[in-house]
């Protein structure tokens, strides 16, 4: 499934404006430790964090993720919305909890694509 | 240019997680009676136990740095240091301002006691004085150091509470002045595992007491400066004109 129709189904508010969106997702990690999620997401992954900080924009470029979700309403640092435009970096928010973000991604098909 | 002993992480019972033996005249009291020169007051998000350590470390000869363990949005840690309790007072207000609204439960947590210069009662904080501030670390850092202050990111190699767990790697442009080492990681200190995640930050070590004995038994660190300001302890993490900071020291005495 293609990024912007993850982004549709799940009604997510895109505020970044360079990224890829035909990309394809190929699995999910949901994690607020950067340093866990730069160990274990993979290429293509959509992440669900609560987490704002710059840090999420460049952990999110390492790995090379379809798209950062922001869940559960918290609010995104303007610092990382530029860092994510300038590589090209998708991030979502929307004020569901990442539990049920995640639920609603396994529903379209999207497991942890290990 | 002296040469001095310095332990710049203590709480007293006003953190919830800390030993009722920790009032301001204790701490002052055992680091000059063990040779600590110098000493910062850091209890989670609060402040009202600082000046009476101040007040009390007149009669000791030991000087106390008024400071707080802040935690910030991401639910990290972070020490500040003040020279004077008026920008203490002022870095308060800010606190004051971005706090959960919560109240503390005694039972749960521990008891938060403000108490004076000579140890007696004078309150008890009723707001939940642990989680996390409104505040992102960012800012939390550019507002203290506009305010003359330094920002430390406290046990960074701790699993939980650590700036660089929750984010994955300091950015250098973070503003920070150093990086503290846990008791519990100064073996990994000496493998120098943590040198290349702190991306080239300079690390202190500090006792993160919260009870006596591990204020006496912590580490602390030997620095070399002119005098005992927030200015010259950043001078001597940097290592300018012949200041210098070397983590990892201990007490030669430590029975406790």
């Amino acid at each position: 499934m293609q990024i912007k129709e993850v982004i549709n189904s799940l009604n997510l508010q895109l505020l970044t404006h360079t990224g890829d969106m035909q990309g394809e997702v190929t699995g999910g990690y949901a994690s607020d430790l950067l340093s866990n999620v730069m160990g274990q997401a993979e290429p293509g992954m959509v992440w669900i964090t609560m987490q704002g900080h710059q840090n999420v924009a460049a952990v999110a470029s390492l790995i090379g993720l379809a798209a950062v979700v922001v869940a559960g309403g918290a609010p995104v640092e303007e610092e990382t919305l530029k860092k994510a435009d300038a590589n090209n970096i998708n991030i979502a928010v929307t004020d569901l909890p990442a539990y049920v973000v995640a639920g609603q991604l396994y529903a379209l098909g999207i497991t942890n694509g290990k | 240019m002296k040469t001095l002993l310095a332990d710049f992480h203590i709480h007293t019972l006003l953190s919830p997680c800390a030993e009722i033996e920790m009032t301001p005249h204790h701490i002052v009291m055992r680091a000059a009676q063990y040779g600590v020169d110098a000493v910062a007051i850091t209890d989670h998000n609060a402040s009202a136990n600082a000046a009476a350590a101040v007040e009390a470390a007149k009669n000791y000869g030991v000087k106390v740095f008024p400071g707080m363990e802040v935690e910030c949005r991401e639910e990290a840690h972070i020490v500040v240091l003040f020279d004077t309790l008026e920008q203490l007072a002022a870095w308060q207000k800010i606190v004051d301002a971005n706090m959960s609204g919560l109240k503390n439960n005694a039972e749960r947590f521990g008891a938060q006691f403000i108490v004076d210069d000579d140890d007696n009662f004078i309150a008890e904080e009723e707001r939940m004085l642990l989680g996390p501030l409104k505040l992102p670390a960012a800012e939390v850092i550019q507002k203290v150091n506009a305010m003359g202050g330094m920002a430390i990111a406290a046990h960074v190699d701790r699993p939980s509470y650590s700036l660089l767990m929750q984010l994955g790697f300091l950015p250098s442009d973070m503003g920070l002045a150093a990086a503290e080492i846990s008791p519990a990681g100064i073996r990994e200190l000496k493998e120098q595992k943590l040198k290349l995640a702190l991306g080239g930050l300079n690390y202190v070590t500090d006792s993160d007491a919260h009870m006596m004995d591990s204020f006496i038994n912590g580490p602390k660190n030997l620095i070399t400066v002119k005098s005992l300001t927030v200015a010259e302890l950043k001078l001597a993490l940097a290592a300018e004109d012949g200041r210098s900071w070397q983590p990892g020291c201990f007490l030669e005495n430590r029975d406790y």
